[in-house]
Parts: structure tokens; C-alpha cells; sequence
């Protein structure tokens, strides 16, 4: 009988300079460090697939340097096929859609990326809705539809294409605790998905089960990761620079590490029978080839025994 | 010789194991109390704005930054002192990140920063500003559009003609860093320096200049009296197959290398080098330069040991 689940990783490796390294062991032997293994798409991908992963979500902060090597994206897919591996989806940022005046430049902005997604093969565009709190916030009604507005337009094209938007809120979004299910409630359900990311939505504030609940229909995807701080406060989350911790506090760790009821939520989501990609993302982890086997190991031989 | 430590030896851009400690400030606390151990007490701050777009302040390198974690430049000055670090020799912008969506786009933001870098230095206490002077070549070609190089150059020409103004005002010397992968490359800086503002020097980077196919000790004559700072850099490569040319340059693509060595590790010949300097009466910075390594702290110290041994006074 076939999975119904797919598990993806998030792509935040930073550049991979190389596509395919040959002289491997002439390589390794410049500097005899560990350095070589981590530096062409060849072996990235491998690890994937070596991990019990199918597919990998592209982050658009990379595509200049994948497009570099592989000139095309039916290149890069074809050569991530090969090592059978497949293009989940992609990360996209809706900077400034709470500003009217922006509304044509983040909508062309959001079909450019869908285009780019649809060459890649994949599926679904998660799609942070805003800028950063800090600066921004806190929104006012106005723009919040703004937001909407603009979510809507973008996925009513991805629709049209094939893909996924699926809302994907950081903890430190302009949308937060206070209005983003109010965001939710002004999309467009048919084109407007939801990507829950375990983690964000509990660093916000809220409660992961019920958010899963109330919106288990919108649900299209997961970015699935745990996290230790259970509600981060509103002067840390709407701060400047929050992402990154001065003294190296991570807010996310690989499932299974840290406090999340994951073993109650999967149970959530094979009660609804949910079916498609749900994507590991180790952000902030020091070593990602050790944190994707640990993240898999999680994923099938914990939560896959429950459903897969 | 006055001796500065780059911290281009830190890789942002690029995956290595543990790469995400760097992007914290933390990381960037010890880097001063490690580079001073190495023997270290001045150092060259690579420029990157591409930090801020991410909201990466813990990484000290652009105005924003510097200002987010410690309200002004001169409050950074003053942390440095007290770990460590005594001054900012020089500030290095490679302004090719910007090398996208065409060629106003690239000029426009290579000018915005360029005149922050400025501002920066001043602020520091650094007399030096040096600048990529062109894009690697293959993304230049990805910006022409309806130009051609010579058209790309003359727009490089106004832009260092305006960064020059700026820096004189600052009390700066703007230099030109010419990579192997530009446009500029090897010998070809020489006569670009005669078409620009008088005041603009030369940044002698000697492994960029040698795989360029460039005489380094030539280039170095050639612009005697124009040499504004001076980057001790180190190679074993030989770029037998136009790998300046492709994507991604600094990662030749048929054969891996790692193209910069630590110092001492090449085949530079930096006697030779060091005595061409004192001969000609240098006596501005001399920046060393292990650029992008896969292990900063054996980098720094191999750096001190050079500094202790091949060019030692």
C-alpha cells in the first residue's frame, strides 16, 4: 500500500558551491578536513535520499548560485531526480504586502515565484505573509486586508498553476499572536492554504492542537520541527532582530528534541488522514547532515508507526 | 610593514559544518580575542550589507549592524579596544551581490553602499575603503543586457569617480581590488587606474593577481606611486582552463580546489614580494588575507606564524 506521506527537508544549507565533485579524495586531501563533504549538490542530495528523504524544499535565497551551476531548473530537478530526491516546494517572503501602494509589486513579486516554483517541479509555495514585526507593527484592519488582498491574488494564480500557497507565519511577523488567524479567516479558502509550521505557531503564543483543529481543513503542508520555548514574549518576538540570538539560543530544534506534543498532533493529523509532503526543517541546527538523520529517525520510526 | 588580520577568513556565504554559529554575535565576541592571540591587533572588516536584509546583526559587518548591537561606531571602536583589537586598517566592499536585475540596479546600490562603507570607515578611524572594482564576470554578462563591457566599465569608471569624492571628503583613500574573476583582472587594472580620479589607489592582492596571470612584482612597479593598501593573499592555483569565467569562480568546477590557501600554504613568493615593497618605500597596510577557511582558528595562527617567519621584518 502506498505512503501517505511524503517527508521533504528545508534547504538551509547555505550556497553549495559545487554541483558534482569528482576528484573527492584528491579534494579531501588539501586539508583533510570534513569541510569537502558538504560541498556539492551531488552528495547534499545523496545524504537526502541516504536519510529516508523524497524531496527537498528550495529556499529563493540560493537560486541565483542553483541556477549558476545547473543553469536551469529542469536541470537541477532532473538532477535531483536522478539521486531520487523531488522539488517539494519553495520558500517565498511577501515583504511589504500591508502597503497598499505595493499591493502590483508583491503580487508580481509572489507570480514570479510561483513561475519559478512550477519550473522547479514543485508543489507548494510557503509563503511568509509580511515583513518583520519590529518596524512594522502592530498592524492596523486596513493593513491586514492588504495582506489578504495580496495572498489572495498570488494564490489564486498559483491555483492556476498547479501550486500550493500555503501561509507560513514566523514568530516574529508582522501577523502574530493577535491576528493571524484573523488573517487566515480573510483568505481566500480556495486558494489560500495553510503551511503549519509546528514550531512558529507556538513560539507565537498559541496552542498547536487547536490551531490544527480549527484549520485542519486548510492545512496543505507542515514544516515540522519542535521547539523549547513555549510562547515567546511579546517584547522578544516584536523586537529587532529576533531570529538569531546573540548568545546562540535556538528557538527551533529537530522533532523530537524539544517540548511539542508531537506524538498527540501526528495522531491529529492521521485521524483527519492528511496526504502529502510534510517537510523537516532544521533551522539553526549546528550540523544538518546529523540533524536530518536524526529529524527521519523521528519522523518514521516514531511518528511513522502511528501513521504514514 | 604594519600587519592587519582579515576577517574575510570567516565564510558566510558558504556551507561548512557549524556554519550557523557564525550568523550570532557571540561568535563575533570570541573572533577578536582569538585573532588577538594569534598576534593580531588591527584588521580589515569586510563590508556586507547582505546581512541586514536577513536581520543578521550579530555579524559586525555594515553600519546597521554595528549600530544595532552597539549604538554607535565609536561605542564598537571602544569594544574592540577592549578586546583586543586596536583598529580597523581597512573596510573591503564587494558590491556583487547586487549584480542582479541589470545594470542600474547594480550601480545604484553599489553607490548607496559604497558611500556607507565611507561613512563607516570614517566613523572607525579607517583610512582605508577598497572596492571590488567589477562583479565576477560571468554575472556581469547576466546584467548587460543591451551593453556591452565597455559600456559596463564606463559606468564603473563614474562610480569610482563618485566614491572617490566621497572618500576625499571622509578623509579615506578608496582603493581597487581587482579579483581574478573580474573585468579588471591582472594587469589590466593599470590602465583603468590612469582613467580614474587621481587619488584612487591600487589594492596589490597577490593571489588575485597571480592567477590572473599577472607578474605581481610588475603590477607592484607599474603602480609604485598608487599603492593604497596591500593584501598578502596566497594560491597554488593555476586557472589553466578559464575557470575566472564561470559561476562560481572561487569553486572551479572541473577540478575542486580550494583556490586561496592559508598563507604560506601557496607558492606566492612573498619575500620577493615584501622586499619589492620596502624598495619602493611602501608603508601603508599590509592586510593578511586567509580568505574563506575551513578552519579560522588553525588559519590564524598559521597566519601569526607567517607574519613571524616568511615576512618578518
Amino acid at each position: 500500500m502506498a505512503n501517505h506521506i511524503k517527508l521533504s527537508h528545508m534547504s538551509h544549507w547555505k550556497t553549495i558551491p559545487y554541483k558534482q565533485i569528482d576528484n573527492f579524495r584528491d579534494y579531501y586531501y588539501e586539508d583533510k578536513s570534513n569541510s569537502c563533504y558538504y560541498e556539492d549538490w551531488d552528495r547534499i542530495l545523496r545524504y537526502h535520499k541516504a536519510t529516508g528523504y523524497d524531496g527537498i524544499e528550495l529556499a529563493p535565497w540560493d537560486l541565483p548560485e542553483i541556477l549558476g551551476l545547473f543553469k536551469t531548473p529542469a536541470e537541477y530537478t532532473a538532477f535531483a531526480a536522478d539521486h531520487g530526491i523531488e522539488v517539494s516546494g519553495m520558500f517565498h517572503g511577501c515583504d511589504d504586502s500591508h502597503i497598499a501602494e505595493k499591493h502590483g509589486e508583491v503580487v508580481a513579486a509572489g507570480r514570479s515565484a510561483v513561475d519559478t516554483l512550477k519550473a522547479f517541479g514543485g508543489r507548494h509555495l510557503n509563503t511568509c505573509p509580511g515583513n518583520n514585526y519590529y518596524g512594522n507593527g502592530p498592524l492596523d484592519a486596513e493593513g491586514l486586508k492588504n495582506i489578504a488582498s495580496c495572498l489572495n491574488e498570488i494564490g489564486e494564480y498559483a491555483e492556476g498553476n498547479g501550486i500550493k500557497l500555503g501561509i507560513h507565519n514566523e514568530f516574529f511577523c508582522v501577523t502574530n499572536k493577535e491576528n493571524h488567524r484573523q488573517l487566515i479567516e480573510l483568505t481566500d479558502p480556495r486558494c489560500v492554504h495553510y503551511c503549519l509550521d509546528t514550531a512558529q505557531v507556538v513560539l507565537m503564543g498559541d496552542d498547536v492542537i487547536d490551531f490544527y483543529e480549527t484549520y485542519k481543513d486548510r492545512i496543505c503542508t507542515f514544516h515540522w520541527k519542535d521547539t523549547a520555548d513555549l510562547g515567546v514574549a511579546d517584547e522578544i518576538r516584536y523586537a529587532k532582530d529576533v531570529e538569531i540570538c546573540d548568545d546562540g539560543h535556538r528557538w527551533f530544534w529537530e522533532p523530537g528534541e524539544g517540548c511539542l506534543p508531537m506524538v498527540e498532533l501526528w495522531k491529529r493529523v492521521a485521524a483527519h488522514g492528511f496526504k502529502g509532503w510534510v517537510t523537516v526543517e532544521d533551522d539553526g541546527a549546528p550540523d544538518y547532515l546529523a540533524a536530518m538523520a536524526l529529524s527521519s529517525y523521528y519522523m518514521k520510526q516514531v511518528l511513522g508507526k502511528i501513521y504514514w | 610593514m604594519r600587519y592587519a588580520f582579515s576577517l574575510e577568513v570567516v565564510d558566510l556565504d558558504n556551507q561548512a559544518p557549524n556554519r550557523n554559529r557564525r550568523e550570532s554575535r557571540y561568535f563575533w565576541d570570541e573572533m577578536n580575542h582569538l585573532v588577538s592571540a594569534g598576534g593580531f591587533h588591527r584588521v580589515e572588516v569586510p563590508y556586507e550589507p547582505k546581512w541586514d536584509f536577513g536581520g543578521r546583526s550579530g555579524i559586525p559587518r555594515s553600519m546597521r549592524s554595528v549600530t544595532t548591537k552597539f549604538g554607535t561606531v565609536a561605542n564598537y571602536m571602544a569594544y574592540l579596544k577592549d578586546n583586543g583589537i586596536e583598529a580597523i586598517d581597512c573596510v573591503h566592499l564587494n558590491p556583487s551581490l547586487f549584480c542582479m536585475g541589470g545594470m542600474p540596479m547594480f550601480f545604484g546600490a553599489a553607490g548607496h553602499y559604497g558611500e556607507e562603507a565611507i561613512a563607516f570607515a570614517k566613523e572607525a578611524g579607517c583610512k582605508v575603503v577598497t572596492l571590488s572594482v567589477t562583479p565576477p564576470y560571468s554575472k556581469v554578462q547576466g546584467i548587460l543586457g543591451d551593453a556591452d563591457e565597455k559600456g559596463f566599465l564606463e559606468g564603473v569608471k563614474e562610480l569610482v569617480n563618485k566614491l572617490a569624492a566621497e572618500a576625499k571628503k571622509a578623509g579615506v583613500t578608496l582603493c581597487l581590488k581587482n579579483e581574478f574573476w573580474g573585468l579588471l583582472r591582472g594587469e589590466k587594472i593599470t590602465e583603468f587606474l590612469g582613467r580614474v580620479d587621481g587619488d584612487v589607489k591600487l589594492d596589490a592582492d597577490t593571489a588575485n593577481l597571480q592567477i590572473a596571470g599577472a607578474d605581481v612584482k610588475d603590477v607592484i612597479r607599474a603602480n609604485r606611486d598608487r599603492i593604497g593598501v596591500v593584501h598578502f593573499t596566497d594560491t597554488n592555483f593555476a586557472d589553466n582552463d578559464e575557470t575566472w569565467k564561470s559561476a562560481l569562480p572561487e569553486f572551479p568546477a572541473n577540478r575542486a580546489t580550494r583556490v586561496f590557501t592559508d598563507l604560506g600554504m601557496g607558492c606566492v613568493d612573498f619575500p620577493a614580494i615584501l622586499s619589492l615593497l620596502k624598495e619602493i618605500g611602501y608603508d601603508g597596510p599590509v592586510v593578511l588575507n586567509p580568505r574563506n577557511s575551513t578552519d579560522i582558528c588553525r588559519s590564524i595562527l598559521r597566519a601569526g606564524y607567517f607574519a613571524d617567519t616568511v615576512v618578518k621584518e
